[in-house]
Order: structure tokens, then C-alpha cells, then sequence
């Protein structure tokens, strides 16, 4: 492929989504948490679909999810049942954490933690241990955007260009506009993205079989390679204990941007419309794992998987299409790293520097905004320009570290004994466990190195919270008031005990 | 305050948490292993088939859930 076209159009999707997240400013002051952290509370049904759908398909539906089907078939499959998981999680908790921040002026997930357990070090340390997820995966996204320009670019723009490009870029909006600018790119960014998965899935499949569906493509799989069909897949590698525990564990990881996204709703309701059409957006990935089964016959030789899609839209498909595949994939990997850079941001100012050094409200929001250039500099660019490992083993280590925070959210919508040394325990000890099941002695009898983690983690939790001094009773009221009124009387006085309804 | 655990209250709740339940049990072993077969449905494989049934049941779901429940409130 010699055209500079699809360069052009992939360059000029980064222009694009730079305008608009510019203008989505709209002359606001940008300095305080609550504006630049969650957009005022803001985004309506139709924006916030787009939001949380925009910024859950990553780079991984364009490259990661071929390249698993490529190398394995079916198991891809698992990221598509999570993410209708997690559509059921923000229909439950949704509501529920909006409450809180609208009540108790929460702009991040580490302050509502802080908040419930009366503890700013639990708060700074769940801050932490969510920042090595939520900085793996704008890792895992950054290189995804770079790959494409060095593509794209015929390696005219090589990989440590494309990620300051990408970060650059980013940079820029994310710090003049904040959450707005997310929003309103993601906005674009999720159209696009469905348009192009779908252009260019049936484009490939009516180029390898000359139909308009996809059953000639799965037809040739199954007369080759039926392998592919099943667990453990073609790669023999995805257990029926994997395929699980991947799914529980990444169900069960509740990343902060979301509960950033779901703190910028306009209401419980829009978080609720939302989440109930979101699975619908997921019918993105179907296309992107065809091609990665047509790969499986017709580019059997393939050094790097995840490069399926890509090598076969160059080798097939019109430059104007191969164009386009250079900017969905840039707008998928852009969409989603931008809100885990700008979640990480606002929580080490909120959580982690604010509470340490004594600062002001104010001064906290405009460190969150400075945040980002350092950690995009020092952090995110230095791992993204070394490109380390396996995409897909980066995002389940990130997501098995995030998980170890669950207690925490037990005592938040579940269980009102919960203590902030229970929960201290629980994530240390589950953080321990889930980096040595991940590195040392990876994913033992083929269970998940965070559900190992998490089964750990609980009873320890539970333990030590039943051992040490309860939460202030004002406080825990607070919270369930709002995570679960009915299991509250309703005039009770303050710190007596809790009245419990049987059930009606 | 006395340590308990949340719980549903209403016959709606419950219906609900039973829903939620079976949705997620739909997408994992030992359900999945009962569709874990090399054959195709519609021409797809049927396992692809299942896992895109499983995501629209998620929208189903919650669609019951703001009939029972309203989009707005908690249970």
C-alpha cells in the first residue's frame, strides 16, 4: 500500500476530535473539581450511552478482539459477555453513586471511599491501587494509537512519534475541557466507531466468500478449523475456569472512569436509560471478530495477531476503507485512554495529594488539570514507547488489580459492617496475592490470578472487619439511606440500631 | 449500627436479583459449556450465538427492572 489517504484521513480524525474537544468547553471555568472532574453533572441519556460505550471499546475491539479470534476463535467472545455485565453494573450501582456525589459532593471514586469509611489514607490507597489498572490500560490504548500511525504511515511516523502525537493531542483538550471534552470526542468517537466495525466487516466478508453475511466466512472455519468454535479455542488456552473467572473478575472491577461517567449524568434516570440500551452498542465487536476468523485461513502466517485487521484491509480492501480503519481504531484506543488518564489525574489530586499536603478545593482542581502532563510524560509515554508485553494480558492484569477493591464497595452498597481496616486488609492482602498469581506462578489450574485474589481477599476482609471498631453509625446511615433506604426505618434516630424490614 | 447486609424488599426486588442472577449464570460455566459446540445456528458459530443472546437479555433486564422498579429508583 503506497497511498498517503489512509495517513491523511487517520491524521485527520485526530483534528477532528481535537475541535471538538476544544469547543466543548464553551467558555467555562475549568479550575474546580466538580467542572473539570465531572462536567458539571451534565450529560444526558444520549451523550452518556455514547460516553460509557465510547470509552469501554477500546483499541482492543479493533485489534486485541481480531487477534484473539484469530489466534483462538471463540474465546474472544468473553469481552462480549462482560461488557453487557458491566451495562447490568451501571444499572444497579449508576443511580446509586450519582446519589452520592450529587448529596455528598463526590467527584471521584477514592473520595466516595473515603467518605463511607472516614479514612483519607483508605481513600488514597484505593486511589493507588485503581491507578495501576487504569494507567495499564491508557498504556494498552496509547500503543494501540501509535501502531496505527506507524502503519498508516508506511513507518514514516514511528511508534515513539505516534504515542507523543496521540498524548499531545490529548493532552491539550483533556486539559482545557476535562470531562467535557471526553463527552463530547466520545460522542464522535462512538459513531464513528460503529460505521467503520460495520463498513468493514462486511466489506472483508464480501470480499473472501462474495456475500453480504457472515455465514460463508464461519461455513470455511468449520470445514477447516472447528477448533475455533469452542473452548478452549484454537490456542487450547482458554479454559471453561478462565473464561469464568475473566468475566467475573473483569464484571467485578469497577474502574473509576465509570463511576466518573456515571458522577457527570444529569440524574439516576439517565444513568438507568443509558445502561439499558448500552449491550446494543456491543453488537460493534461482531464485525471485528469476523475478520479475525477470515484471517485464520487467509492469512494463516502472521507474525503478530493483532494485527488481522489490519493486514488484511491493506492487502484487500480500497484505501479509502483501510482509511477509515485508521481512524476508528484511533478513535476506539483514543475514546478510552483519555478518560483512564483524566480519572488518574483527578484522583491523585482528590485522593492522594490534596489530603497530604492540606491543599484547597481549589488548588486540588487546578493540580488535577497540571496532573496529566506528568503523568502522560513520565509514566504513560516512557511504558507505551516500550511496548511491553502481550495487549490483551496487560488489560486482565490491570483489570484483576482493580478488582481487589470490591470490599470496599461491599461496605458501600451491601453491607454496613464493613470498617476501613477490613477493607484495608482485604485490598492489600488481595493486591499481593493477584501479583503473585499473575507474575510469579500465573493463573493456577487455570483460574484467574484476581479471582484468586478476590478469594483471599474477602474472608480477610470480612474478618478483620468484624474485629475492628465500626464506622461512625451517622455515616454508614448516610451511605444506605441511599445505597438501600428500605433497610433503614424511616425517622430513626441517630447511631440506633438498624431497623431491618422482613421482606414484603 | 448494627452489622446486616442489604437485601431485597419487595417481591419486585427479589424478581429482579433472580433475573440479574440468571442472566449472569447465562454467560458463564457451566451454561456455556452446554452450547460449547462446533456447530453453527443462523450461520454463526453457537457460542457466538449464545454470547450475543446473553447481551441482549442484559438489555431485557434492565428494561424489567425499570418496569417494576422506575428507571429512577433503588431496589
Amino acid at each position: 500500500m503506497t497511498s498517503l489517504l489512509p495517513l491523511w484521513i487517520t491524521l485527520s480524525y485526530i483534528v477532528i476530535a481535537m475541535l471538538i474537544g476544544l469547543a466543548a468547553r464553551g467558555g467555562r471555568a475549568m479550575n474546580s473539581l466538580e467542572e473539570w472532574g465531572v462536567a458539571g453533572r451534565s450529560m444526558g441519556p444520549v451523550t452518556l450511552y455514547l460516553l460509557i460505550a465510547a470509552g469501554s471499546v477500546s483499541a482492543y475491539t479493533f485489534m486485541g478482539a481480531p487477534g484473539w479470534a484469530y489466534a483462538k476463535g471463540v474465546p474472544v467472545l468473553y469481552v462480549v459477555i462482560y461488557l453487557g455485565y458491566l451495562a447490568l453494573v451501571a444499572w444497579y450501582f449508576g443511580p446509586k453513586v450519582w446519589a452520592f456525589g450529587a448529596k455528598f459532593g463526590h467527584v471521584t471514586q477514592a473520595s466516595a471511599i473515603a467518605d463511607r469509611y472516614q479514612s483519607p489514607a483508605l481513600g488514597a490507597l484505593a486511589s493507588l491501587v485503581m491507578s495501576v489498572g487504569s494507567i495499564a490500560y491508557a498504556v494498552l490504548q496509547t500503543i494501540g494509537s501509535a501502531y496505527i500511525l506507524l502503519v498508516m504511515s508506511g513507518g514514516a511516523i514511528p511508534v515513539w512519534a505516534g504515542v507523543l502525537l496521540v498524548l499531545v493531542a490529548i493532552a491539550i483538550y483533556l486539559y482545557v475541557s476535562g470531562q467535557r471534552a471526553i463527552g463530547k470526542t466520545n460522542v464522535f468517537q462512538g459513531i464513528l466507531m460503529f460505521a467503520v466495525a460495520w463498513i468493514i466487516g462486511l466489506g472483508a466478508a464480501h470480499h473472501a466468500t462474495g456475500e453480504w453475511s457472515f455465514a460463508a466466512v464461519f461455513a470455511e472455519v468449520q470445514q477447516r478449523n472447528p477448533e475455533f468454535l469452542v473452548l478452549p479455542g484454537g490456542g487450547g488456552d482458554m479454559s471453561f475456569a478462565f473464561w469464568t473467572t475473566s468475566i467475573i473478575v473483569s464484571m467485578l472491577s469497577f474502574m473509576p472512569p465509570v463511576w466518573t461517567q456515571w458522577m457527570s449524568a444529569t440524574s439516576a434516570r439517565t444513568i438507568r436509560r443509558s445502561a439499558t440500551l448500552l449491550p446494543t452498542y456491543y453488537l460493534v465487536i461482531l464485525p471485528m471478530i469476523v475478520v479475525g476468523f477470515i484471517g485464520i485461513y487467509s492469512l494463516p502466517n502472521l507474525e503478530r495477531a493483532d494485527t488481522v485487521v489490519l493486514e488484511y484491509a491493506m492487502a484487500n480492501l480500497p484505501v479509502v476503507l483501510v482509511g477509515l480503519l485508521g481512524a476508528g481504531t484511533l478513535a476506539a484506543s483514543m475514546s478510552s485512554s483519555e478518560p483512564f488518564i483524566h480519572s488518574v489525574a483527578l484522583s491523585w489530586s482528590k485522593d492522594v495529594l490534596q489530603p497530604a499536603l492540606k491543599l484547597s478545593d481549589g488548588k486540588a482542581g487546578q493540580l488535577a488539570r497540571w496532573l496529566i502532563v506528568p503523568i502522560m510524560a513520565f509514566i504513560i509515554a516512557p511504558l507505551a514507547i516500550a511496548e511491553p508485553g502481550n495487549l490483551v494480558m496487560i488489560l486482565l492484569i490491570g483489570l484483576g488489580f482493580a478488582s481487589q477493591v470490591l470490599p470496599a464497595f461491599i461496605g458501600m452498597f451491601f453491607w454496613t459492617g464493613a470498617t476501613a481496616k477490613g477493607v484495608f486488609a482485604g485490598i492489600v492482602t488481595g493486591f499481593l496475592v493477584t501479583v503473585a498469581l499473575i507474575t510469579l506462578w500465573p493463573h493456577p489450574l487455570g483460574i484467574h490470578g484476581g479471582f484468586w485474589g478476590l478469594m483471599i481477599n474477602l474472608p480477610v476482609f470480612v474478618i478483620v472487619s468484624r474485629l475492628t471498631a465500626p464506622v461512625p453509625a451517622d455515616v454508614v446511615e448516610r451511605f444506605f439511606r441511599i445505597a438501600a433506604p428500605w433497610q433503614l426505618s424511616s425517622h430513626k434516630a441517630e447511631g440506633s440500631p438498624v431497623a431491618v424490614h422482613p421482606g414484603k | 449500627m448494627r452489622s446486616t447486609f442489604v437485601r431485597p424488599s419487595s417481591w419486585k426486588g427479589w424478581l429482579m436479583l433472580v433475573a440479574f442472577i440468571s442472566v449472569i449464570v447465562a454467560g458463564i460455566w457451566p451454561v456455556v459449556g452446554w452450547v460449547n459446540q462446533a456447530v453453527l445456528v443462523l450461520g454463526l458459530p453457537k457460542l457466538l450465538v449464545w454470547s450475543y443472546i446473553v447481551l441482549m437479555c442484559c438489555t431485557l433486564v434492565m428494561w424489567l427492572g425499570n418496569m417494576l422498579v422506575g428507571e429512577g429508583e433503588h431496589d
